[in-house]
């Protein structure tokens, strides 16, 4: 009993991260439209492992969607605040910054890219932000490659025209604009080339593979940072995601489902794996079926037919 | 910066890209082999002119320009031109030292030193020394003596008399040689060699009426043989003395008598002298002046010319008018063969730019299909944070280089084959050596047992693949059993003895970066379809 009264009174302490407060959100099945959240409020504070458990249809994944920004509630459909500010207000930018940044996800299925190896899908997350230079650079190279070919193209080009072709100031100018063409494509291409042998080194020296690689040794798979996701188990995939989703070091970890596609004993490893990292401080927000999973949870949400219909520690 | 290593990855990784890299290689170097090709012809046909008629020709036919030789000094005093050759032509008849062969010529009477300034025709000249057979033969018949060949062969008779000479087009006489494939030329018959021998001439002058006169048959010796590349010039041809020429076609100085006055002889009395005409005046421009601008300057010389005459008068055969000379460029002057040539190389640049389009669809589908099957990738990367223009840039990034690489290995492979057609055309002259067939026919049979051992196995793909490439093999070995060898380019034919073979890199850079934009706007429609992926949707189910 003074053990829940003090779990009571350390909740009632910690900050409230995730706030959603009247969440309504309808889908359209053709020309039906289908209401699956429907006034859903839940409250998630700062360290805290939240279960939300509900059978299949309930709405659940919607919700954790709508917390997570992978998804926006109806016009007028109820507020989401994360750390005091408005995600439900949020821009595209802002968005994606948040989902980057604010919280990790980790899914039923693992959503692993195929064509990264365990390190690079872990560090993910730190190779996508969206600086604005990111997006500059590579246009900067393409007007530095197409300035450098257009003047070749202007120097140059009457010595290529064939003797049947006049070099009239047409015909120059557009050997100039190709040329430009050439060199912007030639610029951008290195460049590409110069990220990936950049990438590279990042991802074999920088301080973000440092935390990765030590994540992922932490999980036990500090023998597979190389392997493909192709190669692992199902456990070791999903421990691969959990180190993905933490690569940010988000304030909340969004699991849908985490252990739906394991079996029992790996399914419990991942959810010991989670409970160490909750135990270290790690805020929670998880969707569940199964109400054996639901109880790794400090408090389990119920959810039906698109309403939080019970929720208790 | 995950977009170039994804991109790196997706094109490592999957066999689908490379197919599309080869694509629009093919597509951009057969674009550059035949537009190349038609502009190698194009600028041959105008640097063969250019080297035949000088840069500017002024021409007026029978009874042709008189006092040339005044007018050629004015043309000369004037900065845009450097040097000028006066030119008598007509068709005459020539009959060959063997088999009682006559052929119908063209014939030009030519100052060879003068010529050789404004055409350079010393380096068309193609025996410098007699070739080795020739001089083995002269050998074995008991010291014949073999032709020296000067720098530039007179051609008119000396004072001490002898008969005249003449360069003969190198393809007139085709019974003696064979062309080899690099152009230059195997006595096969050293015995009819044309230097050794003589040939007969027939021109029929015309009068300053314009009617036929007596036809004029010399015997001339043939001193060299000329080749300007131009076949029809080449096999029709034949080059005599200036003088010669004009005796020949009544063109020389001629005294004038007054049919109803005689002199104390009791002979009609002279009273004057008919000057000696030339049909064609050669000019060739001084260096950086366009020959637009020789044939301005030409045109003010003739007005100047004509004005100088017309003010003598002691000059009673006055020039032509001059609204009655032509006075061309060597490009006006070869319109009719540039013209269709010129249009044939815009049609063939505007029927082979489908390939772009080709290009574009060839990527759209490709991608299409990628980020239909990326759908998944996208909703991660969209769930990690990536932005709706970082997902478009992946797959930018991807037809990007897909164009730039298919773009510089299409440009690699119109190379080589540009700088080798004549070589591959020489191939394919020959019959196929017998290794060729031997090794497709081996190859075709280790894919029979592999279609065999994958049937026994139960591999249907390997099975059908392996079938496939053993027929193909087959194919491939029989076409080279029955290959006897054909040449496409057949000089009777074409113009020309050679293929072009230079590269015309203006079109190749334009091809190349209509490959690139192509392709990148191929990929542009699937990376916008792949940037407003749904991510909840594309990580629903799995």
């Amino acid at each position: 009993m003074n053990a829940s009264h003090d779990q009571s009174s350390s909740d009632a302490a910690r900050e409230p991260v995730l706030v959603a407060s009247g969440l309504r959100k309808t889908y359209r099945m053709g020309r039906v439209p289908v209401q699956v959240l429907k006034d859903a409020s839940i409250e998630v504070r700062s360290g805290e492992w939240v279960a939300i458990l509900g059978a299949s249809g309930s709405g659940k994944s919607t919700l954790l969607h709508l917390l997570g920004g992978l998804d926006r509630p109806d016009r007028d459909g109820g507020m989401i605040r994360f750390e005091g500010r408005r995600v439900s207000e949020f821009g595209g930018a802002e968005l994606n910054t948040y989902r980057n940044r604010s919280v990790g996800f980790v899914f039923q299925f693992y959503h692993l890219l195929p064509e990264l190896s365990v390190l690079e899908n872990a560090m993910l997350p730190c190779l996508v932000p969206n600086r604005w230079l990111s997006a500059t650079l590579p246009l900067l190279a393409a007007v530095i490659g197409g300035g450098v070919g257009a003047a070749v193209g202007s120097t140059f080009g009457v010595d290529i025209l064939p003797t049947a072709d006049a070099p009239t100031p047409a015909k120059i100018a557009l050997l100039a604009v190709t040329c430009g063409v050439l060199g912007a494509a030639i610029g951008v291409v290195l460049f590409q080339l110069g990220q990936v042998v950049a990438e590279r080194t990042r991802l074999r020296h920088g301080p973000q593979a440092a935390i990765s690689r030590n994540t992922l040794e932490e999980f036990g798979l500090g023998h597979r940072l190389r392997h493909r996701p192709s190669q692992l188990s199902g456990g070791e995939r999903q421990r691969t995601a959990i180190a993905r989703a933490l690569a940010s070091e988000p304030g909340v970890l969004m699991a849908d489902e985490p252990t739906g596609n394991l079996d029992a004993t790996t399914g419990r490893e991942i959810l010991d794996l989670l409970k160490k990292r909750h135990d270290a401080g790690l805020t929670i927000v998880m969707v569940t079926h199964d109400s054996a999973v639901a109880e790794y949870a400090d408090r389990i949400v119920r959810l039906e037919d698109g309403r939080v219909v019970e929720s208790k520690a | 910066m995950y977009q170039p290593l994804l991109a790196n990855r997706y094109l490592g990784s999957r066999i689908i890209p490379l197919i599309a890299v080869a694509a629009v290689a093919l597509c951009v170097g057969l674009v550059i082999i035949v537009v190349s090709v038609m502009s190698g012809f194009l600028d041959m046909l105008l640097n063969s002119g250019r080297t035949l008629m000088g840069d500017v020709i002024i021409r007026y036919a029978d009874p042709g320009i008189p006092h040339y030789d005044l007018l050629i000094e004015e043309i000369k005093s004037r900065p845009e031109a450097l040097a000028a050759t006066p030119v008598v032509e007509s068709f005459g008849l020539l009959k060959l030292p063997y088999g009682n062969r006559t052929e119908g010529v063209q014939v030009w009477g030519i100052d060879p030193a003068s010529f050789d300034q404004v055409v350079d025709f010393k380096d068309s000249l193609v025996w410098k020394e007699a070739p080795p057979e020739v001089q083995a033969f002269a050998a074995d018949m008991n010291g014949l003596e073999v032709p020296v060949f000067d720098d530039l062969p007179r051609l008119d008779p000396g004072v001490d008399g002898g008969d005249p000479g003449v360069i003969l087009g190198v393809e007139i006489d085709s019974a003696a040689k064979v062309r080899r494939m690099d152009g230059s030329y195997e006595v096969k018959a050293p015995a009819f060699w044309m230097p050794f021998r003589d040939v007969e001439i027939t021109l029929i002058p015309i009068s300053t009426s314009g009617a036929l006169e007596k036809p004029d048959n010399r015997r001339f010796d043939v001193t060299n043989e000329f080749q300007s590349g131009v076949y029809q010039i080449d096999s029709r041809r034949a080059m005599i003395g200036l003088d010669t020429g004009q005796r020949m076609l009544g063109l020389e100085a001629a005294p004038i008598y007054d049919n109803r006055l005689l002199d104390e002889t009791g002979e009609l009395r002279r009273i004057g002298t008919y000057p000696a005409r030339v049909q064609m005046i050669l000019v060739r421009a001084a260096d950086g002046v366009s020959p637009e601008g020789l044939r301005d300057s030409v045109n003010l010389a003739y007005a100047a010319f004509a004005a100088r005459i017309n003010d003598e008068d002691t000059m009673t055969i006055r020039p032509p008018d001059q609204a009655f000379v032509g006075i061309r460029t060597w490009r006006e002057q070869l319109r009719d063969l540039i013209g269709p040539v010129e249009k044939e190389r815009e049609l063939m640049r505007i029927l082979f730019s489908i390939v772009y389009l080709v290009c574009a669809g060839l990527v759209l589908s490709i991608f299409w299909s990628i980020v239909h099957e990326k759908t998944r990738d996208i909703g991660i990367l969209r769930a990690i944070g990536a932005s709706r223009p970082g997902v478009l840039g992946v797959f930018l990034a991807y037809g990007l280089v897909i164009g730039l690489v298919g773009a510089f290995l299409g440009a690699l492979l119109g190379w080589s084959v540009v700088v080798n057609i004549n070589g591959i055309h020489e191939a394919m002259g020959e019959p196929a050596p017998d290794w060729t067939w031997m090794t497709a026919f081996a190859l075709a049979a280790v894919m029979l047992a592999t279609a065999i051992h994958a049937a026994i196995r139960g591999g249907m793909l390997r099975t059908l693949l392996s079938i496939v490439g053993a027929l193909v093999l087959a194919g491939v070995g029989t076409a080279l059993v029955l290959h006897s060898g054909f040449l496409m380019w057949d000089p009777a034919v074409y113009y020309f003895n050679s293929i072009p073979n230079q590269v015309d890199w203006s079109s190749a850079i334009l091809t190349m970066a209509g490959a690139i934009v192509f392709s990148v706007l191929g990929a542009a429609i699937p990376a916008a379809k792949a940037a407003d992926t749904d991510p909840v949707k594309a990580l629903r189910y799995e």
